[in-house]
């Protein structure tokens, strides 16, 4: 491994959500960077989702940075339009979101919680796996979520996405065992799973009822 | 301040001609480090030559706008917006030149593996326009925040006393070059030359 390296974020791998517009372009895994958290965000068109709306509910803190385009970002109950080289800081309880004015607006985001060693979290995996998935190439996005699971072998979000990538994949023994394992480290998983169209697949099966209740 | 433009930013020109635009210290960012740094003609530099050796930072530069020439373990490379160069090893020297007079580049860094504590030179690059107009009390209080976080650092001590020593606080000063040079001393050859000393050189206990 060379001690430097260059790069542009054109050369950044895509891939598009399943559930919405944006375009995840990952920046961290790309280079190996270990500090903290960096990806790069894309809306393709005029109007498209570029962040999607959310809180950080485990305390990071964010900052945005506008590359590309200009984004109509939503901040708390503050709405305003970010041409290239703004700056948004979102502390970690603070509604998000950021749509493109222009289409290609691309938006570079940092993030880490404060006090703490910086440890890659699993979302990124589960993203691309479904990328993957619905490319056609589930082997590849299974692998890729098992190496997420291994690392945190104790959360039940990886347990329950896992369950949900399968039963979208088709395998329902899989999915079946790996929502078991979900509800087994919390029980929340099961409220979730009641309404979670990824798992329709699941619902005429007994074990899912008897699962789920 | 939720929401600010790059150039909107503090401008702290540099000694060596860079000019140094605050991110972190603009928000209070707590959880990693970020900065930018721009120029006021092209030709300038843009990124002082460094290592990260005593940090042990990975670096990221990012060009935001115009172009730059980055020099990285002794190889030129000339980058535009959307371009960045990525300094795994702490121990490579970096630097780069602003080739237009807009240039704007993000530098992002931290150590792999540990929370992200507040650099010391942050303190230090702050403090500049403070003492360049000799506005020693204000230059003083930001040496002494950033030592309430790192209250062992030596250049922030051996820092702390130069001012301390051009506002007349002699006292302070002997201390507090004093406690940087039992820390490392190599600062008792840097305060043998430096003028900032000249009121408390012939103080006993001057190093």
């Amino acid at each position: 491994m060379s001690g430097y390296e260059i790069l542009s974020i054109d050369d950044l791998d895509r891939y598009t959500s399943t559930s919405a517009s944006y375009v995840l372009r990952p920046l961290r895994r790309r280079l190996g960077f270990r500090p903290f958290g960096l990806n790069v965000w894309e809306g393709p068109g005029a109007g498209d989702q570029v962040i999607e709306r959310h809180r950080e509910a485990g305390g990071d803190e964010e900052l945005y940075v506008v590359l590309r385009g200009t984004a109509r970002f939503t901040l708390g109950d503050e709405t305003f339009d970010a041409p290239v080289g703004t700056l948004v800081h979102a502390p970690p309880g603070t509604l998000r979101e950021a749509t493109a004015v222009e289409a290609g607006t691309t938006i570079l985001a940092l993030g880490a919680k404060a006090g703490e060693a910086f440890e890659p979290s699993g979302w990124e995996d589960f993203y691309i796996a479904y990328a993957h998935l619905h490319a056609g190439d589930a082997d590849r996005g299974r692998a890729l979520y098992r190496e997420a699971l291994e690392r945190e072998p104790d959360a039940w979000q990886g347990a329950y996405n896992a369950a949900c990538f399968e039963a979208v994949a088709g395998d329902k023994d899989a999915a079946i065992e790996q929502l078991r394992r979900a509800v087994a480290l919390d029980r929340s998983a099961r409220e979730h799973a009641a309404t979670d169209t990824d798992l329709d697949p699941l619902r005429d099966d007994p074990r899912f009822e008897e699962l789920v209740g | 301040m939720s929401r600010r433009h790059v150039d909107e930013l503090d401008s702290v020109e540099m000694p060596d001609g860079f000019v140094w635009r605050p991110i972190r210290r603009a928000f209070d960012i707590r959880a990693f480090g970020v900065n930018a740094y721009s120029v006021l003609e092209s030709g300038s530099q843009i990124v002082e030559e460094h290592t990260e050796s005593r940090l042990g930072h990975e670096e990221i530069y990012l060009v935001l706008r115009g172009r730059a020439r980055f020099t990285v373990d002794g190889n030129d490379h000339e980058l535009g917006p959307g371009q960045l160069v990525f300094v795994r090893d702490p121990a490579l020297k970096r630097a780069a030149v602003a080739l237009d007079a807009d240039t704007v580049v993000l530098a992002l860094g931290g150590k792999g593996g540990e929370a992200f504590t507040v650099s010391a030179w942050e303190a230090m690059f702050a403090a500049v326009p403070a003492a360049r107009e000799e506005r020693w009390d204000e230059a003083i209080r930001i040496h002494e925040e950033a030592l309430e976080d790192e209250p062992e650092h030596p250049a922030l001590l051996y820092n702390l006393a130069c001012m301390e020593s051009r506002a007349g606080r002699r006292l302070d000063a002997l201390l507090h070059l004093q406690r940087s040079v039992e820390i490392d001393p190599v600062w008792a050859e840097h305060a043998r030359k430096d003028s900032d000393f000249a009121a408390i050189r012939s103080e006993p206990g001057f190093p």
